[in-house]
């Protein structure tokens, strides 16, 4: 089978379709691939060189740990990779989202609707764990939604503020 | 023996740990090793921890918030008295500095394993500290009175000099503190520091000190007998820090020579001694580029970092702190403390260093700790463990010893390559890229150095992307034909198209 995946900016298409073999980018190496019983753990030789890695699948990446590095692999096989062409969906979405990373209280919102910001300008003051955190504009922009005001308590991976990519995009964004 | 400035000592057998997490492993390990009975206490968050696990009895105290379970006094002297324990260990944070605890111990005839009631109070107030240890001759970094009003503080700051720092009388740990390097931001950061301090302390009142640019925070760990002997057990080198929480500390210090070493040791002696100090304690320097030394403040308790002073001195600090609490004299005189090699730990935390070092929360799926000669983890984690805001996000303390600081820093390199945490973020990444800078190498580091001049992105190391691509592959793989073998056994010849969809269906 084919797989089609995406790290870091990085593409490789592999074929996986012996269990000894694996064909990365039109290279061909022997592997012998194994999961452990602890759970996520796995071992790989691949021509004899030997990786661990802890490989859980979350969200819709799989996430692999290796050598105290954490990376966010996307897999697409190939039916899902073709289905994603035709439709022309890019892979961006969301990268204008500000989400509470964990329960929390707004301790103050330094910008409003409207206000052009800088990637890493801060747009919320979040008080969890005790500290004071101060959450960052993932992407240059502008402002297009604030969801919630100084005071409130938010549950984690609620949705604060949207920063639309360019100047010219505001329009109303559909409700989810 | 009952002092009474609120110090009781004698013989125990059976000890409460007021504590959960790496820490109150480390007690009870001390404990066991000492034949000592231990009881542990949990919330209801914490029933399968290994704290409780461990321990020869375990009670619940209440709900998950710190404030309903191991912050409530009563509770803990109530299951003391009910399991009879004479004596109880708080471990560092929640209760360890609370002067109130310690005599609540006292007048119920426990033994509270830490010093007297009066010492705590005495360095709790970091106003009162400054003038007791200025009085016994021990330098202090200037700074203004506490209980000014704003506008007193604006004019006294003028006097002191910026930058300065705002500093929450009941702070710690970095909260309900504030530097300052402009005259017009100091009124905005005497509110936040208000703010941030009556939040977590309930108290605003605040004070300036002076900020000793170029600084370095070496600390100096003492142990006290309750027959009057105090000795110190060398520095431990602090500066890399990020908002005030340290990140990772060693033993000895680059800067601090024999000569330092004994004056900053006779000096925190000397601040000890002045408030009749008992058990475990530490005295936090800040050092200028000139070496002089300021106090800082003492922490009257057990701190997190007190394993790499064990590693070069041989000495087990919480062994000893039970030792001394039984009455008994230190088995140590000054003479006897030697440093021996080089240690250094690093905090595990669960934060994501490459997003502001936010905190982390969610449930560690997969925990392997590194092993081998000269490397020790203390962890209170474990498969299904969840980080959550009531608790810190600290997972564990790896700490690595050695002969010369070379070989600690090439250990702790593999020790960290070694280590697996999975299901939440961790800092990991920041611990390797820092041990591989050259300003780390070279020592060549302050306070301000993580905040001011580290970046995630100075990582040159190798990374991996393609096996990380064929680890992932492999991974989906294998689990589309596991479960389209569980769909449909025996219909190996269906193709592969129809297994994948019976897999999707499955997994929706």
């Amino acid at each position: 089978m084919k797989y089609y995946t995406q790290v870091n900016n990085q593409d490789f298409e592999i074929d996986i379709d012996h269990e000894d073999e694996i064909t990365v980018n039109g290279e061909t190496y022997t592997i012998d691939f194994q999961t452990l019983a602890e759970a996520g753990l796995t071992s790989l030789l691949i021509n004899n060189r030997s990786l661990e890695g802890a490989v859980e699948e979350r969200g819709d990446v799989w996430e692999v740990l290796m050598l105290g590095k954490l990376y966010a692999v996307k897999v697409q096989d190939e039916r899902s990779y073709r289905l994603a062409q035709a439709r022309g969906v890019t892979t961006e979405s969301g990268g204008g989202d500000v989400k509470a990373p964990m329960p929390g209280m707004i301790i103050a919102v330094p910008v409003s609707v409207g206000d052009v910001v800088q990637k890493g300008d801060k747009v919320i003051i979040l008080e969890s764990m005790k500290m004071e955190n101060e959450l960052r504009a993932p992407r240059d922009g502008v402002v297009v939604q604030v969801r919630t005001e100084p005071g409130a308590s938010v549950e984690k991976d609620q949705l604060l503020v949207v920063i639309s990519e360019e100047k010219g995009e505001i329009e109303l964004e559909v409700e989810e | 023996m009952k002092r009474e400035d609120g110090l009781l000592t004698q013989k125990f057998d059976k000890l409460l740990i007021a504590n959960r997490g790496e820490i109150a492993m480390r007690i009870l390990r001390a404990c066991h090793e000492l034949g000592i009975q231990t009881v542990a206490v949990y919330s209801d968050a914490d029933r399968n921890a290994p704290h409780v696990r461990y321990a020869n009895e375990a009670y619940n105290i209440g709900p998950a918030p710190a404030r309903e379970s191991y912050l409530v006094m009563d509770k803990l002297i109530e299951v003391a008295k009910r399991s009879g324990a004479q004596a109880i260990h708080p471990g560092y944070g929640f209760l360890a500095e609370r002067a109130e605890f310690a005599q609540k111990c006292v007048d119920n005839d426990i033994v509270f394993v830490g010093p007297p009631a009066r010492a705590i109070a005495i360095m709790g107030d970091k106003q009162e500290a400054r003038q007791t240890v200025k009085a016994a001759g021990v330098p202090i970094v200037p700074g203004t009175e506490p209980g000014l009003n704003d506008e007193e503080m604006v004019a006294a700051a003028d006097n002191i000099g910026y930058p300065l720092l705002v500093k929450a009388v009941a702070g710690g740990g970095g909260k309900g503190m504030r530097p300052v390097h402009r005259a017009e931001d100091l009124p905005d950061a005497i509110a936040a520091a208000r703010r941030e301090a009556l939040a977590a302390f309930g108290d605003d009142v605040v004070y300036l000190e002076k900020m000793i640019t170029e600084a370095r925070h070496i600390e100096i760990q003492l142990l006290a007998d309750s027959h009057g002997n105090t000795i110190y057990l060398g520095e431990r080198e602090c500066s890399l820090q990020r908002r005030h929480q340290k990140l990772i500390e060693e033993s000895p210090s680059f800067v601090v020579d024999e000569d330092l070493r004994r004056r900053m040791g006779e000096v925190a002696v000397a601040a000890a001694e002045a408030v009749h100090y008992a058990n475990a304690g530490t005295i936090e320097f800040l050092v200028d580029k000139d070496k002089n030394f300021y106090f800082l403040e003492m922490n009257t308790r057990l701190q997190v970092e007190h394993p790499v002073t064990e590693l070069v001195t041989g000495i087990d600090i919480v062994q000893e702190m039970l030792r001394v609490a039984r009455g008994r004299k230190l088995r140590f005189t000054q003479e006897d403390v030697t440093l021996k090699g080089w240690a250094i730990e690093c905090r595990i935390n669960a934060e994501d260093p490459y997003n502001n070092y936010l905190p982390s929360t969610g449930t560690i799926t997969t925990v392997r700790v590194p092993t081998g000669p000269g490397v020790r983890v203390d962890t209170g984690v474990f498969p299904g463990y969840e980080i959550t805001p009531f608790y810190d996000s600290m997972i564990s303390k790896l700490i690595c010893y050695g002969e010369t600081r070379g070989e600690v820093v090439l250990r702790m390199r593999r020790a960290l390559q070694e280590y697996r945490i999975m299901g939440v973020k961790t800092n990991i990444p920041f611990h390797q890229i820092m041990v591989e800078s050259h300003r780390f190498l070279t020592g060549q580091f302050d306070t301000s150095f993580v905040e001011t001049r580290f970046s995630m992105d100075e990582d040159d190391g190798e990374t991996h992307e393609m096996e990380a691509a064929i680890l992932a592959a492999l991974a989906a793989h294998k689990q589309g034909l596991h479960a389209s073998q569980i769909v449909a056994p025996g219909e190996r010849d269906t193709s592969n198209w129809k297994w994948l969809s019976r897999w999707e269906r499955l997994r929706r």
